[in-house]
């Protein structure tokens, strides 16, 4: 019966390591089809989104049934509570990142140097979610904590580009529709930066039992 | 197994004891019946002689109680009876004992009596009147005096079985306690029990034969462990679930995972990016693939096989080749490739074009020279082109068909310098060689090759009025050859690339070349085993120096 139940537990962790690994391949098709308006990587972040969404309902079902017909105690209970959590935060990244490549099909990212910010802030984003599926893949406490740090720069950046769009704006209004359109990705970056956060807070509950936000 | 002994053996002694306590009642039933019988006889005599002497008094002057006595006329009629009113008892004439005795003088009977529904004992016997006295007595009294008779026998039984039960606890104990004492694991060569003999020499024989087998697995393991450690390919073994059987270290590495792999891991948690985990499902749905992962900068390609046993399905083997190198390898012979069809393109298209011209008749004839000359320069530079492909293709295969001797590289470089007067007088540059003899091991025409490359270049890249010094000396490292001139120089992003294939720091091609030269030297001097650096600065003119490998004395 034990047995059982350990082999659905690394069902689990493997079904979370491949959603995590669906959001980043969407975050980073989506991200490129943003630097180099590819049509078909945006095509296939939309794609990747419909998957992930596939693999959350299948991750909670399988919750579902660990929670019910094992009745998990302690650290097993941490985990499958954490993986619940993890994957509505996973799905919103999928999701995101499919609004991101949607945006991209209309919006040529603009030469010049004034909007170099918005890459460096989406490879600060991907290398977020990176980390935090990794924190989860490896039990790594110390890579989870470093995704916190590392949206303090996400929220930094955006920021900036938000100013750059600004001076842009004032500049030329010709760019005005472009402007808030990039304004919407810029925000759809940080909000999946706050989601790879909530991920790598849940990798920290699941390993420690206290929520970072607790204290 | 005690507890069956045990139980084996209080089931004997129980029925043992059950046996002789049915047989002891038995005869001691048989005793004390005839006890009873002749008891009563004597008191039948007794009160018999009481009755003959004072009659219906004796009977009537308390008697005792404990026994029913009867007196029963000549004709039958019972005439007294102490337990009965004797005028309400029927007729006793016909009762099997009162009928004896009145044939016989005395008739005993043990029968149910219909007056005291009881199993009673009779005794009767005649007066001398022909009246008969009969005496009774219930068979209870036999009961009695055997469970009196009977009570210090069941208390020996009861002792007999606690004692048995003792005993065979403490037979079955002992007779277990040798077979239980046995080392299964290394069996003396005494078994406690004969017929325990082939049992035990079995078990040692199969324990020699497991611990063999273990070994040979230990070891085939080892062996398999060694040879897969020592492979450079990684190599994953995966089972349906995708967990990790057998893995190598250079699949670790090659996957870029720094830790070690749990016990039961999944594969996934090593790599997770699409290109691999296509290949892990695609393998574990029985389908072989094949895929090129590139992550900073580095290849990887990986081979997915399922594995069947039976006819199921059961896993996957996963190898991992490191194939950056041949990648890259790959692209430059694709941009090799690319280029040269594209120089070999421009000379040909320029053929075409003037030769088209002439054959239209659109040529004035004084102007033929001219255009004859353009052919003629555009088919030298394509044959130039050709020849130095061949030349590099020789020295990529390796196999110049040339001997090995020791080249003078002073009188080389003067030769080679007269080579290039010419040249060097239309650019104005001044050409000087300094330094003395010094000898290096090669083939001659691939020195003169490479130095003849390297000055060609120097006056080549040089301003009018420059100079190209070639200096020539013996070093301690072996002979050198440095080429310094007052060129143009090259910009220090391109100095490590201008060595490719058809890599030129001027992309407009004015200088005319073939953009192979410092190839050819880069490969002529790695055949020989020759080092080639550069020193350059853009605007005041590179310098190549060339040291050949020290000759071996």
């Amino acid at each position: 019966m034990r047995n059982k139940f350990d082999e659905q537990l690394e069902k689990l962790h493997v079904e979370l390591i491949q959603m995590g690994a669906l959001c980043e391949d969407a975050i980073s098709a989506a991200a490129e089809a943003l630097l180099k308006g590819d049509e078909e990587l945006a095509q296939a972040a939309i794609e990747a989104e419909r998957e992930i969404d596939q693999a959350e309902r299948e991750v909670e079902n399988l919750c579902m049934k660990l929670l019910l017909q094992q009745q998990p105690v302690a650290r097993d209970l941490r985990t499958i509570s954490s993986a619940l959590k993890m994957i509505s935060d996973l799905e919103r990244i999928g999701d995101q990142a499919a609004d991101i490549a949607d945006l991209t099909r209309h919006v040529g990212l603009p030469n010049g140097s004034g909007m170099l910010h918005i890459a460096d802030m989406a490879r600060a984003v991907i290398g977020m979610v990176t980390d935090s599926v990794d924190s989860f893949v490896k039990k790594d406490l110390d890579l989870a904590r470093a995704v916190y740090a590392a949206d303090d720069q996400v929220d930094a950046l955006f920021e900036q580009v938000k100013q750059e769009l600004i001076d842009m704006l004032a500049a030329d209004a010709t760019y005005g529709e472009q402007g808030l359109d990039l304004l919407m990705v810029a925000k759809y970056l940080e909000r999946i930066g706050d989601h790879a956060t909530n991920v790598a807070e849940w990798v920290e509950y699941s390993l420690t039992g206290v929520h970072p936000s607790n204290n | 197994m005690t507890k069956r002994i045990f139980r084996s053996i209080m089931a004997v002694s129980l029925s043992v004891l059950l046996a002789s306590l049915v047989l002891i009642v038995g005869v001691l039933y048989g005793y004390f019946q005839d006890r009873v019988t002749a008891e009563l006889a004597q008191s039948t005599a007794y009160i018999a002689r009481g009755v003959e002497s004072q009659g219906m008094d004796y009977l009537s002057g308390g008697l005792p109680e404990d026994r029913r006595i009867t007196w029963i006329g000549a004709g039958g009629e019972v005439l007294f009876d102490n337990w009965q009113t004797a005028a309400d008892m029927e007729n006793h004439g016909e009762r099997e004992e009162v009928h004896e005795a009145m044939l016989l003088g005395r008739g005993t009977a043990s029968r149910y009596s219909s007056t005291l529904s009881q199993k009673t004992v009779y005794y009767a016997l005649r007066l001398s009147d022909g009246s008969v006295l009969r005496l009774a007595d219930t068979q209870y009294s036999v009961w009695v005096l055997v469970l009196q008779a009977m009570q210090p026998v069941a208390l020996m039984m009861l002792l007999a079985f606690c004692l048995a039960l003792w005993l065979a606890g403490r037979v079955s104990r002992q007779l277990v306690e040798p077979i239980n004492a046995i080392d299964l694991n290394e069996p003396g060569d005494e078994a406690p029990y004969e017929e325990l003999s082939p049992l035990i020499g079995k078990i040692r024989s199969q324990n020699r034969q497991i611990q063999r087998q273990v070994e040979t697995l230990r070891q085939r393991r080892e062996e398999f462990n060694a040879i897969t450690e020592n492979m450079s390919e990684g190599l994953l073994v995966i089972d349906q679930e995708t967990r990790v059987l057998s893995h190598n270290s250079a699949a670790l590495k090659l996957l870029g995972c720094q830790r070690p792999v749990e016990e039961g891991e999944s594969v996934l948690a090593l790599d997770r990016e699409a290109g691999f985990r296509r290949c892990v499902e695609e393998a574990l749905a029985g389908r072989r693939r094949e895929e090129l992962l590139e992550r900073d900068g580095e290849c990887r390609r990986v081979f997915a096989s399922p594995v069947e046993q039976d006819g199921v399905q059961n896993g996957a083997v996963l190898i991992v080749l490191d194939v950056t190198e041949k990648e890259q390898r790959e692209a430059l012979r694709r941009e090799f490739t690319a280029n040269v069809s594209h120089e070999l393109k421009t000379p040909l298209t320029s053929i075409l074009g003037t030769a088209e011209i002439l054959e239209n008749g659109l040529v004035k004839p004084e102007d033929i020279p001219h255009f004859a000359g353009n052919i003629h320069r555009e088919a030298q530079r394509l044959i130039g082109l050709v020849n130095d492909i061949i030349k590099l293709s020789r020295l990529d295969e390796g196999s110049p068909a040339a001997q090995w001797e020791a080249v003078d590289l002073y009188r080389l470089s003067r030769s080679i310098l007269d080579q290039l007067a010419v040249a060097a007088e239309k650019k104005q540059v001044t050409m000087t060689l300094e330094g003395g003899s010094a000898l290096a091991r090669g083939v001659p025409q691939i020195v003169e090759e490479i130095i003849y490359n390297l000055c060609d270049n120097a006056v080549a890249y040089n301003h009018a009025g420059g100079s190209v010094t070639v200096t020539v000396s013996d070093t301690p490292e072996g002979g050198r050859v440095t080429v310094r001139d007052t060129g143009i120089g090259i910009p220090r992003e391109a100095q490590g690339r201008v060595f490719e294939r058809f890599y030129r720091v001027d992309k407009s091609h004015s200088s005319g070349g073939t953009g192979l030269g410092l190839s050819i030297v880069k490969h002529g001097a790695a055949y020989l085993g020759a080092q080639v650096t550069l020193e350059s600065e853009p605007g005041k003119g590179s310098t190549f120096i060339l040291t050949f490998p020290k000759i071996a004395e």
